[in-house]
Parts: C-alpha cells; sequence; structure tokens
C-alpha cells in the first residue's frame, strides 16, 4: 500500500483545503485522458483508457446464446474486471480478487442497473436475435494495467469507449423453424452492426479527504479519504447508479450535494470523452 | 493440412524462416521499478519488475541472494474464445516457474543479498509463442529497472511442419502438433538458458531447428539492444547531458 509519512498526509490535506493540490490540479479538475480504442484484435471491441498512471483496458466479446427464460426479450451484459500483479505486487495470486469484485459489482450496478436491467446504460433488448431463443451475450472484461487511483472511474470511461468500438456480426435467420426448435443461424463475418452508447453512463468519483471533497483521487490521495462516493450519469443528467464506497458516515446533504457537483462534473467528462473516442476512432480507422 | 505452400509461403504469409513483426515499448506501467510491452505479430504482453525490495516473506529470505519471483497470468480477452479460469491454473504455474529460473540464470543475485525481485507478467493477446514474448519482454523490464543482470535473455521458438524448419510459429502452427522448440539463450555469452520441445524429431531434424531458433534469439537481441540503446538516449537527452 501507500507508506506516507506525517508530513506527507499533512500536506496533500493541507493542499485539498487549499483547493491546490500535489500535483497542481483544483478539487474539481481531472487529470488528462487518452483514449486508444481498437488495441485487442481478437474481441469485437477493446479501448485502452489512460488517466495519469492509472492505466486500464477494456474489451467487449459477444457470443450467441440464449436469453434467461424470465427475460426472453433481453440479452445478456456480463461485467468482470480482473486486476493484473503488474499493476501492484499486492494483487499477486489471490490477493487482487477483492478489488477486482468489488469493482466488478460497482460496474455492474452503475452501468447496467438493477436485476431487472431497467435504467440500464446498455439497451438489453437491442441485443435480441429471436425471442426467447437466441440472444447475444456481451461479456465485458476490463483490465488493471497500472494502478494509481480512480480505478472505477476509468474502466468506465474505457468500458464507454470499448462499447462504441464495438461492432456486433449481422445474423441471418433461417427461416421454417417452429416451435421448440432452435432456429439455425448465418453470423454475417462482413456486415456489423453499431453499438448506440449515447446512453451508456460516465462514472464521476468524489473522494471525501477533511471537509472537501476532489474528483480524480490519485492513490497517496485515494489513501487519506474518509469515504468515497461514485455516481454513474448518463449524457441526460439522470443517475443511473450510486455507490458508497468505505470510510465514515457521511451526511444526507452531502450526498445531495456531491451528487450535484457530480452532475457539473459528469457534463464535461462526458463532452471530452466523446471527442476523444471520436479523435481515437478516426485515428484508428486511418491507419 | 497444408502449413507450407508448394510456393514456400506459410499461412500468414511468411516465408519459413521469417520472423513475424515485432515491436518493444519500454516504461508502460508507470509505478513499476521497471516495465515493457512486447509483441510479436499478434501476440502481446506486458511485463513489469517490482525491486529489488525487502523480502514479504521472511522465511523465503536467502542470506547470500536475492530471491526472484514471477508470475504470469492470462487476460480474460487474451484468447479467440473468451476464456474463464481459475487464477493459478497448471499451464500460467509451469510458464511462471519457466520464466523465473530462465531470469535467474541471467540476474547477478549474489549482489543484491537478503532483497526480492517480482517479475510479472501479463498477456494481452495470446497467439502462439507467449512463452518467448514473455521471456523477451521481461528481460526488456529487468533491464528498465536497472537490475544488474549478466547478458540480457531472448527467446524466439522454432518448429517442424510439412518437413520444412519454421521459425516464430503462430496459434495455428503450435497447434498443428508438430515439433515445437522453445529457446532462451544469453546471445553475448552465447549459452543456452532454456530449451523446451514437444513431439519427436531426429537428430539431424532437431540441429536445423534449434540453429534456426539460435538465429531468431539473436535477431531479437539485436532488436532489443536497439530499443534499449534508443531509450538510455531519450533518458540521455532529458537529462540534458
Amino acid at each position: 500500500m501507500v507508506g506516507l509519512s506525517i508530513g506527507e498526509k499533512h500536506f496533500i490535506q493541507g493542499g485539498i483545503a487549499q483547493d491546490l493540490r500535489s500535483d497542481g490540479r483544483k478539487r474539481l479538475t481531472t487529470r488528462p485522458i487518452y483514449v486508444e480504442t481498437g488495441v485487442i484484435s481478437q474481441a469485437n471491441g477493446s479501448a485502452r483508457v489512460r488517466m495519469g498512471a492509472t492505466d486500464v483496458i477494456a474489451s467487449v466479446k459477444a457470443e450467441l446464446g440464449r436469453p434467461n427464460a424470465l427475460q426472453p426479450d433481453k440479452g445478456k451484459v456480463v461485467v468482470n474486471v480482473d486486476c493484473s500483479p503488474t499493476a501492484a505486487p499486492m494483487f499477486e495470486g489471490r490477493g487482487g480478487e477483492e478489488l477486482s469484485a468489488e469493482l466488478s459489482v460497482a460496474l455492474q450496478c452503475c452501468l447496467l442497473g438493477g436485476k431487472s436491467g431497467s435504467g440500464a446504460g446498455i439497451d438489453l433488448s437491442s441485443l435480441v436475435v429471436v425471442e426467447g431463443k437466441i440472444c447475444w451475450d456481451l461479456y465485458i472484461d476490463g483490465l488493471v494495467v497500472s494502478s494509481d487511483g480512480n480505478l472505477l472511474d476509468a474502466l468506465g470511461a474505457a468500458i464507454k469507449a470499448a462499447l462504441s468500438n464495438t461492432g456486433i456480426p449481422k445474423v441471418n435467420v433461417a427461416a421454417g423453424a417452429s416451435g421448440n426448435e432452435q432456429p439455425e443461424v448465418d453470423v454475417s463475418d462482413e456486415e456489423f452492426l453499431q453499438f448506440d452508447t449515447s446512453r451508456v453512463p460516465v462514472i464521476v468519483t468524489l473522494t471525501k479527504v477533511g471537509r472537501h471533497y476532489i474528483v480524480d483521487a490519485t492513490s497517496e490521495e485515494e489513501s487519506q479519504m474518509s469515504s468515497a462516493v461514485s455516481i454513474s450519469i448518463n449524457r441526460q443528467g439522470h443517475i443511473c447508479g450510486l455507490t458508497k464506497r468505505g470510510g465514515a458516515g457521511l451526511d444526507p446533504s452531502i450526498i445531495l450535494d456531491m451528487i450535484s457537483v457530480a452532475k457539473t462534473v459528469s457534463e464535461q467528462l462526458i463532452n471530452t470523452l466523446d471527442s476523444h473516442i471520436a479523435a481515437a476512432e478516426a485515428g484508428e480507422e486511418e491507419s | 493440412m497444408e502449413y507450407v505452400s508448394p510456393e514456400g509461403l506459410r499461412l500468414d504469409g511468411r516465408r519459413p524462416m521469417e520472423m513475424r513483426q515485432i515491436r518493444a515499448e519500454i516504461g508502460v506501467v508507470a509505478k513499476a521499478d521497471g516495465s515493457a510491452l512486447f509483441e510479436m505479430g499478434n501476440t502481446k504482453v506486458i511485463a513489469a519488475v517490482y525491486g529489488p525490495r525487502e523480502v514479504q516473506n521472511r522465511s523465503q529470505q536467502l542470506n547470500d541472494s536475492a530471491l526472484v519471483r514471477c508470475e504470469y497470468t492470462m487476460a480474460n480477452f487474451s484468447t479467440g474464445d473468451r476464456m474463464r479460469k481459475p487464477k493459478g491454473d497448471r499451464r500460467s504455474t509451469e510458464i511462471s516457474l519457466v520464466i523465473r529460473q530462465t531470469m535467474e540464470a541471467c540476474i547477478m543475485t549474489h549482489l543484491m543479498p537478503r532483497s526480492q525481485i517480482d517479475i510479472f507478467v501479463q498477456v494481452l493477446q495470446a497467439d502462439g509463442g507467449t512463452r518467448s514474448a514473455c521471456i523477451n519482454a521481461a528481460s526488456l523490464a529487468l533491464a528498465d529497472a536497472g537490475i544488474p543482470m549478466r547478458d540480457l535473455v531472448t527467446s524466439c521458438s522454432a518448429g517442424y511442419l510439412n518437413s520444412t524448419p519454421l521459425l516464430d510459429l503462430n496459434y495455428i502452427e503450435d497447434s498443428a502438433g508438430g515439433a515445437d522448440v522453445t529457446l532462451g539463450i544469453m546471445p553475448k555469452l552465447d549459452k543456452v538458458t532454456l530449451l523446451q520441445m514437444d513431439a519427436k524429431l531426429s537428430v539431424e531434424t532437431f540441429e536445423n531447428v534449434m540453429q534456426l531458433a539460435i538465429e531468431g534469439c539473436k535477431a531479437v537481441a539485436t532488436y532489443i539492444r536497439e530499443v534499449l540503446l534508443e531509450n538510455t538516449k531519450q533518458l540521455e537527452s532529458r537529462r540534458g547531458i
């Protein structure tokens, strides 16, 4: 973990109180973000996002499967995150499992809503090929390559970028299958359907240090936090999910205040992210 | 199946003695002491080195040399079909061990007693030759971390299909059932540190295949040296020397 002396701790806390953090940022300024798409050629879509020293990769793989009997008109999406030991020696062996599980669950709830899938950033009904019989299963895998705080926001951004990069093959269903028979399908290797990502939210984590809260905390700043709230917000300004992790209790009024702050931050973040994704996609097509 | 066409071309259009495109980058993991990315065609791995540092588990401490540890992990999305496997399966454990032993042979461990060096390799894309790519990446990462080494270790594989020796097998060629020789050498000292082969070959053929693999390792070594030299020049110019 982060080893800090008492002097360093005071420096970080004092800086945040005076709205000047150790890397020169203000409390509500994020680090510059770098997006690269199409990094994993075997996947249907992939992206790598870097924010300072935090570096994550997200990949989307689509496989044909059967929809759940209870929800025949919906596809399935599974989010899974792995923490590579390259990011920190403590993730060696099974050491990263706890954090991986925490991040996976938080992403699942921020991007996909509850079990019903209502309020999901991803339109699950667009994944159905034949109702009740065939649907696409989307496997979203995140990998933390290098970690310097704010992993959840980076993973959220990477997944958003990977989904905009995703092409789902067009499926032609052979007519004539009736009753309980599983219809035959022909998966096209040339035609791809683009995924609608305009509703996919971004995640903004507000970390409370002392009496103030900051966005995009580094791992040193995270070690000084009293609590953190992750809020996922889409382009329309709707809150899609919310998780509070760790630390002491928070006053309800502070949480409402945090949400309004997160809303303004998310607007800038969505715009920068969208322009970066567009630039990355354009760059990929050129090369 | 035909792996070498009558015109002498392989499935991916290479000649039998041609390597895939290799690319290396140093310093990809900011928080690590040393790190490198290594690509051989579609195979892509990242290696990170932490240390030399205090030994975490006191009972493993060695009083006369450094403790070298290695872990090999594959990303879920690295293979063609998405896999869900538990961490630390047999194959990963075996490759971790192979990489550890190979790197231990070149690190001057006696200079760093009572300390620990961790090498972590992460496979991002697997398309045959992950073992070799991991060793090359680990070698670069160790050099980036400034750990004293006798020589760089470089690795390359070679195989034998359709009565032709082939250099640097990809996944399809690797799973074709022919012999697969993975070789690791220290090019300056001209010593072999790793040699693995599956399937059977006659002694004469083996000599040819191994000679081919040695040539491959030497080509990788030349490239790695170039990358390191370029990196050092950049560091130099940044310091304003």
